[in-house]
C-alpha cells in the first residue's frame, strides 16, 4: 500500500467526550485513517495514542516515514457551555428581542431585568452571578418619559453591580442615552442596535477555537461542494445547533443552549424531564426514567449501551424538538423575512427543504445508524425527499476551525465519502387519507419492489449503502412532498437505514396515554433496533 | 498516562482532591467576616448573610452619594449622614443611587452565618465570590445540596449497599455528619433536618428526593427561626449506587474527625492529617450496567464488541472481584466508558 504522508489530528473536545480522528494524505488525497471517542475524563493522549496504534495495526507501514505520532499536527475544537448573560432594559417588549437574539446563539441568558418585571433584589443577585459573562443593556432610542427614566434607571443599577466587578463586560445597544457610572470605559461596548449585538457580544467574551462555529462553518463548505442544499445538526451535552446552507453560502443558523441533549435545567424541572421521558420505550416508573435522565447529563458517557441507547436516542429526539421549535419560531419571526406558513401544521418552509441532512454530535454517536436515521426524520419534519448522513468521526467541527476556505474545502472534498455514514433516506408524505390507500414502487439495481402506501405509518425499504433507487409514489389524492400531486417519482440513494417512507403527520403528533406512545414509538423503531439485542 | 497502559483508555474515578478550592457565592447584602490570607476552620463563620432581605429606599438628600456596596450599619444610618438624613429599617449594603436621586440599598433586621466547611486560608474574596483553598484532601461528588456544612463524621450504615432508613436517625446524631451507604430518601433526610444533623453522605439519591429537600430547605429559610446549615452530598449520582470502596474506606477511617461538606464545587473534605489510600492502579469498579459497584482487575483490551441495542463499544476484559467466597467469576467484556479506574 502506498504510504501517507502529512498526518494530522482532529480533535472534537466536548463537554462529555471526546472525539478524535486520524487523517493523512493517500496516493495522492486526504483519507481517514482511524477515529475514536473517549469520555473527557480520559484525556487526549491516550485517544490519540489509540488512534496511531490502530493506523499502525492495520498497516504497520502506513505512516512509517511520518515520525512518532506526538508530533503530528492537531486540529482541535472545543465546545463548551453557552456564556451567560443578563439582558437589561426599559420594558419587556425592549429586552425581549435581545434575549431572544442571544439565545439564538447560544448564550444562557439568565436573566431579563427590566423595571416593571424585576424586583431589584432579585436583578442585584442575577447581576453579580459569579459566572457571569455578560450584561446587556437594550438602549432603544426615541423613548417617552417613563421609558426612559426606566433605562436610566436600570442603567444605574447596571453599571453599580458591574462596577463592583474586575472584569465584566457591558454591552449597551441602540442610541439611547445611557450614562453608566461604575464600569470603566473601556468594558463597556456600544452597538447600533440588535443587528450587530450578537457579533459584538462574540468579540466581548470570545469562545476561541468554537466547534459549533467550526460545525456551522463545515456545513456551509459541504453545500458549496456537493453543490446542493444541506442542513445540518449537532446535539451535544450543552446545547444544539442547526443550520441551513446553500451552494452559494449560509441560509440560517441556530445554537440553542436549550438544545442540549440534557439540560442541566432538567436536573430540577421533572415537566423537561418528562418532556424527554415522552420519547421513552421504557416501560420503567416515571422516576426511574426520570433518575436515567438525570444520570445522563451526570455522566454522558456511562450506560450506553441497551436500555441506556434507548435512553439517550429519546434524550436526543426530544433535544431536536427543541431545537425545531426554536427554529420554527425563529423562522416566523418577522424580522427575519421567512414567514412562509406551510400546509402542515402551520410549518413554515423557511427556504426550501433540503437535499441532505447531517447530523453531529456525541447524542448520535452510541445508538445504531438506522435508529439515528428515524429519530431524524421524527423530529426534522419537511415533506419530501431527503438524504441523511452522519459524520461519525465529529470531524466537521475542527476542520470548521481552519481560517481558510478554499483549505477546508480541498480537505472535505476528498473526506466526504469517509467522515459522512450515509444513513439512507427518507420520503415524508404526510396527509394519506385513512382508507385510500397508495402504492410505493422501488426500483433498485433492476429489482422491482412494490408496496402498499398506508397513511400514519412508517415502512422501512433495505437499500444498502452505495445503491440508488427510484422510488414513485402514487395514491388517488394529491400527495405532498413539497409539491402537490397524485403521482411522483425521486431518485434516492441507500445507506444504512435503508429507505425510510414516512407518512405520519407532520408534527408528529403522540399519543398521551403513555402505554398506547410506547406501543406506537416501539412500532415505528423496531424494524430499525433488529436484532438489537442480541 | 497511568502506570499501566491498558488502563488508560478507561475513565479515571474522580480523583482525591488534595488542597481543594471551594467557591462560596457572596449574594447583594451579605458582610465579609474575614480577609483574604485569613486562616480559617472548618464552621468558622464567613460571612453575615442577611435573612428575609428586602429593597429598602431613602431619599438621597443630606447625603453624599454612597459608593455601591457601602455597608450600612445596623440601624440602617451610613457612615457620614447628617442627623437629617432618613435611616433604613435595619442593617445592610448600599445597591445603588437612581437618576432621580434615591438610594437603594438591600437591608433586613436579622442575619444569619455562612460557615466554612472547609480548613484552609481564604484565597480571595470580591463582591460576587469568594475562595478558600483547603487544607487537606477531598473526594468530589456528583451534587450536593444545600449549604456548606461540617461536622464529626458517623457512619449510620453497615456497608457501601446498604440504605440509611429515618429509624436509625436520632438525636445523639445532632451536629454530625452521616454516611448514609447507597441511597437515602426524603423521609430519613427530613429527619436528619429535624435531629440537627449537618450533613448526609451517600451513594446516591432519588431525584425526586432532591425536589423535595431543596423545597424543605427553602421552607426553612422562609420561616422565623434559622436552623443549622444541612447538605446532602452524594458521591455517584441519582438511583441507589453503592459508595464507591475507597471513599468507603477513607470515609471509615475518619470516624469521629470533622469532615467538611462543600456545594461548589460538590465534595467531602478531609483534614489534612486523615489518611486516604490511593487506589491500586490496574484496579477497576464497574459504574453502569448489571455489574454495576462490583469491583475487579483489567486483564485484556477486548476491542469492539457488540452490546444490547446494538452498541458498538471499545470493551476492556474484566475479572471480577467475587463477592462471596464460594463465586465463580469469569472475565466478563466491560465497555470501558462503564469502568473507572482506581489509580
Amino acid at each position: 500500500m502506498t504510504s501517507g504522508s502529512h498526518p494530522f489530528f482532529t480533535l472534537d473536545i466536548g463537554s462529555a467526550s471526546i472525539g478524535a480522528a486520524l487523517v493523512a494524505r493517500l496516493d495522492g488525497r486526504w483519507r481517514l485513517l482511524a477515529s475514536s471517542a473517549a469520555p473527557v475524563a480520559v484525556g487526549i493522549e491516550p485517544v490519540l495514542r489509540h488512534l496511531a496504534e490502530a493506523a499502525a495495526a492495520a498497516d504497520g507501514t502506513l505512516l512509517a516515514g511520518a515520525g512518532d505520532w506526538r508530533g503530528w499536527a492537531r486540529v482541535e475544537s472545543r465546545t463548551r457551555p453557552g456564556a451567560r448573560v443578563v439582558v437589561a432594559g426599559p420594558s419587556g417588549g425592549a429586552v425581549e428581542p435581545f434575549e431572544r437574539a442571544f439565545r439564538m446563539d447560544g448564550w444562557q441568558a439568565t436573566a431579563c431585568v427590566t423595571p416593571e418585571r424585576s424586583v431589584a433584589l432579585d436583578a442585584a443577585r442575577a447581576l453579580r452571578d459569579p459566572d457571569l459573562d455578560l450584561v446587556v443593556v437594550a438602549a432603544p432610542g426615541g423613548l417617552g418619559g417613563n421609558d426612559r427614566d426606566a433605562l436610566r434607571d436600570v442603567a444605574a443599577l447596571v453599571g453599580a453591580m458591574a462596577g463592583l466587578r474586575e472584569s465584566l463586560p457591558v454591552l449597551v445597544s441602540g442610541p439611547g442615552v445611557v450614562a453608566m457610572p461604575g464600569p470603566p470605559g473601556e468594558r463597556v461596548v456600544r452597538s447600533h442596535g440588535l443587528a450587530d449585538a450578537v457579533a459584538l457580544a462574540r468579540e466581548a467574551v470570545p469562545r476561541g477555537a468554537d466547534g459549533r462555529e467550526g460545525f456551522i462553518r463545515s456545513i456551509v463548505s459541504i453545500a458549496a461542494i456537493l453543490d446542493l442544499h444541506v442542513e445540518g445538526v449537532d446535539i451535544g451535552l450543552d446545547a444544539g445547533t442547526r443550520v441551513q446552507a446553500e451552494p452559494d453560502g449560509l441560509l440560517r443558523r441556530l445554537v440553542l443552549a436549550d438544545a442540549g441533549l440534557i439540560p442541566p435545567a432538567a436536573l430540577e424541572d421533572d415537566r423537561l424531564l418528562d418532556s424527554i421521558a415522552h420519547w421513552s420505550t421504557l416501560a420503567d416508573e416515571a422516576y426511574a426514567v426520570r433518575d436515567r435522565l438525570r444520570n445522563l447529563r451526570v455522566a454522558p458517557w456511562r450506560d450506553a449501551a441497551g436500555d441506556g441507547a434507548r435512553v439517550r436516542l429519546a434524550a436526543a429526539r426530544a433535544a431536536l424538538e427543541r431545537l425545531e421549535v426554536a427554529w420554527d419560531a425563529d423562522g416566523r419571526n418577522p424580522s427575519r423575512g421567512l414567514d412562509r406558513s406551510g400546509e402542515y401544521g402551520g410549518q413554515p418552509e423557511g427556504p426550501g427543504a433540503p437535499d441532505v441532512v447531517v447530523a453531529s454530535g456525541g447524542a448520535f454517536a452510541g445508538p445504531p445508524g438506522p435508529a439515528v436515521a428515524l429519530a431524524l426524520v421524527d423530529t426534522m419534519r419537511r415533506p419530501g425527499p431527503v438524504a441523511l448522513a452522519l459524520d461519525h468521526a465529529r470531524i466537521l467541527g475542527p476542520l470548521g476551525t481552519l481560517g481558510d476556505e478554499h483549505d477546508r474545502r480541498r480537505l472535505l472534498a476528498d473526506l466526504l465519502d469517509d467522515v459522512l455514514v450515509p444513513l439512507g433516506s427518507a420520503v415524508v408524505v404526510p396527509g394519506l387519507k385513512a382508507g385510500r390507500m397508495g402504492s410505493l414502487r422501488v426500483i433498485a439495481d433492476g429489482a422491482l419492489t412494490t408496496l402498499p402506501l398506508a397513511p400514519d405509518g412508517v415502512q422501512v425499504v433495505d437499500l444498502p449503502p452505495g445503491l440508488s433507487a427510484t422510488v414513485e409514489l402514487e395514491a388517488p389524492d394529491d400527495l405532498f412532498v413539497g409539491i402537490r400531486a397524485r403521482r411522483v417519482a425521486f431518485t434516492l440513494s441507500g445507506g444504512l437505514g435503508g429507505l425510510l417512507v414516512d407518512t405520519r403527520d407532520i408534527p408528529l403528533r403522540l399519543p398521551d396515554r403513555p402505554e398506547r406512545r410506547r406501543e406506537y414509538l416501539d412500532a415505528w423503531q423496531l424494524p430499525l433496533w433488529t436484532n438489537a439485542n442480541a | 498516562m497511568t502506570a499501566h497502559p491498558l488502563l488508560d483508555r478507561i475513565p479515571p474515578r474522580s480523583a482525591v482532591l488534595v488542597e481543594p478550592r471551594v467557591r462560596i457565592a457572596v449574594l447583594p447584602g451579605d458582610e465579609s467576616l474575614v480577609a483574604e490570607g485569613d486562616r480559617i476552620a472548618p464552621g468558622d463563620g464567613i460571612l453575615r448573610r442577611p435573612r428575609h432581605p428586602q429593597v429598602g429606599e431613602q431619599s438621597l438628600r443630606g447625603r453624599r452619594v454612597p459608593a455601591p456596596g457601602t455597608r450600612l450599619a445596623e440601624d440602617g444610618s451610613l457612615a457620614g449622614d447628617d442627623r437629617r438624613a432618613s435611616r433604613f429599617d435595619g442593617g445592610g449594603e448600599v445597591l445603588y443611587a437612581t437618576p432621580s436621586g434615591r438610594l437603594r440599598a438591600v437591608v433586613s433586621r436579622h442575619h444569619g452565618t455562612v460557615e466554612s466547611p472547609i480548613g484552609g486560608t481564604v484565597e480571595a474574596i470580591d463582591a460576587c465570590l469568594l475562595t478558600i483553598h483547603g487544607e487537606g484532601s477531598a473526594f468530589p461528588a456528583a451534587l450536593a445540596v444545600g449549604e456548606p456544612s461540617s461536622g464529626p463524621l458517623v457512619v449510620a450504615v453497615a456497608g457501601p449497599d446498604d440504605e440509611l432508613h429515618a429509624r436509625g436517625i436520632d438525636v445523639r446524631h445532632a451536629g454530625a455528619v452521616l454516611v448514609a451507604g447507597s441511597r437515602v430518601d426524603i423521609e430519613s433526610l427530613t429527619r436528619a433536618r429535624a435531629m440537627g444533623v449537618r450533613g448526609v453522605i451517600a451513594g446516591g439519591v432519588i431525584g425526586a428526593d432532591v425536589v423535595a429537600l431543596r423545597a424543605s430547605i427553602d421552607r426553612q429559610e422562609a420561616s422565623v427561626h434559622p436552623s443549622p446549615p444541612f447538605a446532602l452530598v452524594v458521591l455517584n449520582g441519582y438511583g441507589k449506587r453503592p459508595i464507591p470502596r475507597d471513599a468507603w474506606e477513607a470515609l471509615a477511617g475518619a470516624v469521629g474527625t470533622v469532615v467538611g461538606l462543600a456545594i461548589t464545587p460538590p465534595l467531602v473534605a478531609f483534614p489534612p492529617d486523615t489518611l486516604i489510600r490511593g487506589g491500586e492502579p490496574d484496579r477497576v469498579r464497574v459504574v453502569a450496567g448489571p455489574l454495576l459497584g462490583r469491583t475487579g482487575r483489567v486483564v485484556a483490551l477486548a476491542g469492539l464488541r457488540r452490546q444490547a441495542g446494538g452498541v458498538y463499544q471499545d470493551c476492556a476484559r474484566v475479572a471480577i472481584d467475587p463477592v462471596a467466597a464460594a463465586e465463580a467469576v469469569n472475565p466478563v467484556d466491560v465497555p470501558m466508558a462503564d469502568l473507572e479506574r482506581d489509580g
